[in-house]
């Protein structure tokens, strides 16, 4: 169908926007998308192809903006659930959050659990780079009180204070937060499962 | 003029609710005899019924029913010049379409004795009654 200059236009601008926010999904499911709607416009204005048809259609469709997001959220969330990448997980459950209560609640979690599990990690790792000064030490003040002192860095190990793990630091730390990660991924994956519930527009 | 105490949006809104909750229902029933495209699934809810769905919310709506393996699509070259992608229910949603419009006329059904006194009808029967 041969279209009149401007209704090409219309609809070439609207496609060109909604691929635009469709960014975040996979390539094929965007040319998929993408190529539905311009059957649908084409068949809409089948009739009639003025500009005026073509606006019409194009504003029952919605902005590409509106569009591209109810397609979004649902693939987001949808892909999530077989996500392999916590940072996926969490740019999901982000989006999420903007929608519910229980997504905010996940999000949040998901975000202590991952800075949690992440510390723990890295905290191995620094006492790979430096042991003398990362672990974890029982202080013994003048007061013969005493306190927990979790220190990491280059610098000197804290005085008067006895080292309580020791390279245990590493099992601990490596499997506790890879441990934890992993909990949380999961968390995110369960959540989705059982809470989301896909919105219907009307 | 006076304006009623309810609100008038109340009973919209929630006519709103009732037809998002039937719309999955509508769609697997427009597919039931066979496979449609987009724009003839909106045209047979359109004709079939009284549902009138925003065309932006068709489309995702039927991305998340394939998403869940209730309906399967294909493109097909036509006659128009240009390819359309055609839906077809799977035996899932077949078996899900059945399951729903069993509940639903069992709901309806339920529904429709409980309303009975409401009908014009039978409020008119219940004031000729009254001394």
């Amino acid at each position: 169908m041969t279209l009149p200059a401007d209704s090409q236009k219309a609809i070439d601008t609207y496609l060109a926007a909604l691929r635009k926010h469709l960014r975040d999904l996979m390539e094929e499911d965007v040319q998929d998308i993408v190529q539905e709607i311009n059957a649908h416009i084409l068949d809409k204005i089948s009739t009639d192809t003025s500009a005026v048809a073509v606006a019409a259609t194009l504003a029952a469709l919605g902005t590409p903006e509106e569009l591209a997001s109810r397609y979004r959220t649902e693939e987001l969330l949808k892909r999530a659930q077989s996500a392999r990448s916590p940072a996926y997980m969490l740019c999901s459950l982000f989006r999420w959050a903007k929608l519910s209560i229980i997504g905010l609640a996940v999000f949040l979690v998901s975000v202590v659990g991952y800075c949690i599990g992440g510390f723990l990690f890295i905290l191995a790792a620094l006492k790979l780079i430096w042991p003398r000064a990362t672990g974890l030490w029982k202080t013994v003040n003048g007061d013969s009180s005493w306190g927990l002192n979790l220190g990491f860095g280059s610098g000197d190990p804290p005085a008067n204070a006895s080292e309580l793990l020791g390279w245990w630091l590493l099992p601990i730390g490596f499997i506790l937060g890879a441990a934890l990660v992993f909990l949380t991924f999961r968390l995110g994956t369960w959540s989705i499962r059982k809470f989301w519930r896909p919105r219907v527009w009307l | 003029m006076k304006e009623t105490t309810q609100p008038p949006e109340s009973a919209e809104k929630w006519e709103v609710q009732l037809r998002k909750g039937s719309l999955e229902l509508a769609i697997l029933a427009a597919l039931w005899q066979g496979r449609l495209y987009g724009l003839e699934i909106l045209r047979h809810l359109e004709t079939h019924s009284d549902l009138i769905v925003v065309e932006g919310t068709a489309y995702p709506l039927l991305n998340r029913l394939r998403s869940l393996g209730l309906v399967e699509s294909e493109w097909v070259e036509s006659d128009s010049g240009h390819p359309r992608k055609y839906y077809r229910l799977t035996s899932a949603g077949r078996q899900r379409a059945l399951e729903m419009s069993r509940i639903w006329t069992r709901f309806s059904a339920s529904m429709n004795g409980l309303l009975a006194p409401l009908s014009p009808e039978s409020d008119t029967e219940s004031r000729k009654e009254q001394p």
